[in-house]
């Protein structure tokens, strides 16, 4: 016969290890961050005259198309993972004329420089917590835009 | 003659009957020969059995003696009555359980009804004196945009 609590039991070690793994799943090194930037192009052409580009995955363009943007579809044109510690700046080159410098400030919040030709342009702080992205974007050439996609990943 | 007269009769040998019963006994003795016959085997039974029975002689008082059998059947019925003892980590088990259950559905409550973001707006800073920047915030799909409206033919723009 099925004792009384083993019901009980059974819910508590479920928790247990729920929490186990939570905790096991958490940042080894406290304060750093895993990053992506993606450099996206946008434009209301069905092909990009670059072969090396590809459309960006079907979540991400979702998300893009939610927002109040013309474009009508999107292109990858360069991604770029890294991991940057608190208080650590990592510079990265996205395309030729695209650099980014990104700081870790701590508490998941970044700042974020963009440099064209060399030049700095554009200074961005923001709380960037793992649910969030932050996209910056401008006019491109042919009315078409550009896009640096910044996010914390896995 | 039935069942229960013929137990009566042997209770009137015995001599358990109330005066009331016993009258009524001796008044179907007298007018019933099957009743006498019966009563006179049964009083020759009970001369014959007499000589075998042992006479136990109890060491304590009847009371005592009753008492201590009546102590004993408490004793083992609270003994049944007890519940088997639980080990100490299983006991340790069910409160610990029970506060990661809290701990977890608290968690889960403030990840669903909680604020829904604690992002803080973008601090946005331009460098170029012909630049402007709109900030633009959607809290479902948790995305900021910033806009730099530089011009098409900046040399920014072109990011290729």
């Amino acid at each position: 016969m099925m004792r009384p609590w083993s019901s009980t039991m059974r819910l508590a070690c479920l928790a247990l290890a729920f929490l186990i793994v939570t905790a096991l799943a958490a940042p080894v090194r406290a304060g750093e961050l895993k990053l992506e930037a993606i450099l996206i192009w946008g434009t209301d052409d069905e092909k990009s005259p670059d072969p090396k580009h590809k459309a960006v995955d079907s979540r991400l363009a979702k998300k893009l198309k939610k927002m109040p943007f013309k474009w009508r579809n999107y292109f990858e044109v360069n991604r770029v993972k890294f991991n940057l510690a608190e208080d650590q700046t990592q510079k990265i080159e996205l395309s030729k004329e695209c650099k980014i410098k990104v700081r870790n400030l701590g508490k998941s919040t970044v700042e974020i420089y963009f440099f064209g030709k060399g030049e700095l342009v554009s200074k961005i702080s923001q709380s960037l917590t793992k649910d969030e992205c932050l996209v910056t974007g401008g006019n491109a050439a042919n009315l078409t835009a550009w896009f640096v996609m910044l996010r914390q990943v896995d | 003659m039935n069942q229960d007269f013929q137990l009566k009769l042997q209770a009137y040998l015995d001599g358990e009957l109330t005066e009331r019963d016993t009258r009524e006994v001796e008044a179907v003795l007298a007018g019933d020969p099957e009743a006498r016959a019966l009563l006179t085997e049964l009083r020759n039974t009970t001369d014959a059995l007499a000589d075998f029975e042992t006479d136990l002689k109890l060491p304590e008082t009847r009371d005592f003696f009753w008492s201590k059998i009546q102590r004993q059947i408490q004793r083992q019925d609270t003994l049944a009555e007890r519940p088997t003892p639980v080990p100490f980590w299983r006991r340790l088990l069910i409160p610990t359980g029970a506060f990661a259950v809290l701990v977890l559905v608290g968690w889960i409550g403030f990840k669903s009804f909680g604020p829904a973001s604690d992002t803080e707006a973008a601090v946005v800073e331009t460098f170029l004196t012909d630049a402007g920047a709109m900030t633009y915030r959607d809290e479902v799909e948790g995305m900021t945009v910033v806009w730099l409206s530089y011009p098409a033919e900046n040399e920014f723009a072109e990011f290729e």
